[in-house]
């Protein structure tokens, strides 16, 4: 069976990520800030009465959330390991 | 043969080639990571050696058929060499219409699952112009299933061609198979995003497939009437 990893919960690698991603579909820094500042509000208050979340979990809410405020972002994220 | 029609050849080999999506496929995976990490500046120049990396592949393998040709098979493909390729060229038309793409809402091709994320896992990790040059012939070199009869087949046009074409026709081919990342990169240039670019994939994904397919078919059918006949 193959063995699960687990990683601890962090805000700012949520919002660090998000940054990422709007910075490479050139969103403009103030706005790509805030984007990821809005998305590691919602995940905190999302996953503050979880023991465990899965990924998987967490990226759909990161997705909805983002969706929100900028659906061709939300797209790149959703999508970043479907290119080929 | 005239030098019209291997010149005729080689652009239909080219536009068949370009039609290939892996390359284009990890240009975009790099302009992703590359963005997010890195100024534009040296995200330009990472592409540029991709860019570079998937056009030295093909030179270097048109070349090298060239000369496997010229040498092992007295300067000509001999016909039952061109019926395989045709051959090929039928099976690859079935595989882009049946197989290329995996189903579903993405431009997922046919590779195995460990290597595409290989290929993501490098795209990531690619911080200097040596790393993205790799990536370029890595890329290219991974569509070699589909590509190589395409290689002997525009290698052999060359062959025929007078010799003063010849050079200039290797470097014309080249040229024509990385036309896609060309395209991509000068959209990024112009402001476009990546995203209106894969979004543009997926839309006409179907497209895609319908016209990859259809070259090769096209290209069986020219070789067999042109250069078998």
């Amino acid at each position: 069976m193959k063995k699960k990893i687990t990683y601890e919960y962090s805000s700012r690698g949520i919002q660090q990520n998000v940054l990422r991603y709007a910075r490479s579909q050139n969103v403009p820094e103030n706005w790509a800030k805030q984007i990821a500042e809005r998305v590691s509000k919602a995940t905190d208050a999302w996953i503050a009465d979880k023991d465990t979340v899965t990924e998987e979990d967490l990226r759909r809410i990161i997705y909805n959330e983002i969706k929100i405020l900028d659906p061709d972002l939300a797209f790149a994220y959703k999508n970043h390991d479907k290119i080929i | 043969m005239s030098d019209l029609l291997c010149i005729a050849t080689i652009i239909l080999v080219g536009i068949v080639q370009a039609s290939l999506q892996l390359s284009l496929g990890g240009l975009i995976l790099l302009y992703h990571a590359s963005m997010g990490h890195h100024r534009r500046r040296k995200t330009r120049f990472l592409a540029r050696h991709y860019i570079i990396g998937a056009a030295v592949i093909s030179f270097l393998m048109v070349c090298t058929i060239g000369f496997i040709i010229s040498t092992i098979f007295n300067g000509a493909l001999r016909t039952e060499y061109l019926v395989i390729c045709v051959g090929i060229f039928v099976a690859s038309a079935l595989i882009m219409w049946l197989f290329y793409y995996r189903r579903g809402k993405s431009t997922e091709l046919w590779l195995p699952r460990s290597f595409t994320r290989f290929i993501q896992r490098r795209a990531k990790a690619t911080n200097d112009n040596i790393e993205a040059f790799s990536l370029g012939l890595l890329s290219s070199f991974a569509e070699m299933p589909l590509s190589i009869a395409l290689y002997f087949v525009v290698a052999n046009c060359i062959l025929n061609l007078s010799a003063q074409y010849q050079i200039a026709a290797v470097l014309g081919y080249t040229l024509l198979s990385v036309v896609p990342l060309l395209i991509l990169k000068l959209r990024v240039k112009s402001g476009k995003n990546v995203v209106e670019v894969q979004q543009w994939r997926l839309r006409n994904k179907a497209f895609a497939r319908i016209i990859s397919g259809s070259g090769f078919l096209v290209l069986a059918a020219f070789v067999t009437v042109y250069w078998i006949f």
